[in-house]
């Protein structure tokens, strides 16, 4: 079960597992790490630079260096574990049916599973084109 | 451990935004992988989101991931100081205040592209 408790010694009182504890560990820091990663990622897209002038050459331009891929990568994997243990809250919480909650959360860990590996081969793999 | 008033509006905010996010962010990896099938299909597929209507809906996801983010400080603030569970109602004015100040400058530059017509070819 998810840990409800608001304060860290609670937590690992209420925690039934130690892998449980450590993901209530894992959202906080990775939320914290998260925050600074976005506002960068949004600032620099649609704020100083032109939403409507991104293009596939601006993308290339911007993962032919190894900084932005790491960053972009950062976030990817960060997001999708910090949503997806969310996710898994809000499927414990929401569907009652044990039987639905099993298969929705195949699909949705497969889901994001396939799209953490499309992501990493594009940030990784793909060659831009670009010098 | 509170039910109504602000501590249960920040907390479904905060899963709907959540929520919301994970959404935005399978479409936004499948978009950007569509660069692997070369940029014809990369830029026709971009050139469909600069419509108008996904620009209201990024400066929705904006707005989300300011609001999660923020109030997910606020959580870790009651988490772990002895403190933040007592002012979490101020601490929530808090998120919206720093909300504010960090959603203005995205609310002017995109939708001011909105209107002005700055969008796609």
């Amino acid at each position: 079960m998810a840990i409800k408790s608001k304060r860290y010694e609670e937590a690992r009182l209420e925690a039934g597992s130690s892998l449980e504890l450590y993901w209530w560990v894992f959202m906080r820091i990775s939320g914290v790490v998260l925050v600074f990663l976005l506002i960068g990622h949004m600032w620099m897209n649609a704020v100083i630079m032109d939403l409507n002038k991104i293009d596939y050459d601006y993308v290339a331009q911007r993962l032919s260096q190894t900084t932005w891929k790491v960053y972009d990568w950062l976030i990817l994997a960060l997001a999708l574990l910090h949503g997806g243990n969310g996710l898994r809250y809000v499927l414990d919480d929401w569907v009652r049916d044990p039987v639905k909650r099993f298969w929705t959360k195949v699909v949705a860990y497969s889901l994001l599973a396939f799209i953490f590996f499309l992501g990493s081969l594009s940030l990784f793999n793909h060659d831009f084109g670009v010098n | 451990m509170y039910r109504g008033r602000e501590g249960q509006w920040a907390f479904y905010l905060h899963r709907i935004s959540g929520l919301g996010i994970l959404v935005f962010l399978v479409l936004h990896v499948a978009n950007i992988a569509s660069a692997m099938w070369g940029p014809e299909v990369s830029n026709a597929l971009m050139k469909f989101y600069h419509q108008p209507v996904f620009q209201i809906g990024l400066l929705a996801l904006i707005a989300g991931v300011l609001y999660h983010g923020f109030n997910g400080l606020r959580i870790i603030l009651m988490d772990f100081t002895r403190w933040g569970v007592r002012y979490q109602r101020q601490l929530w004015y808090g998120v919206w205040a720093l909300f504010v100040v960090f959603y203005l400058p995205f609310l002017i530059r995109i939708g001011g592209s909105i209107l002005g017509g700055g969008h796609g070819d």
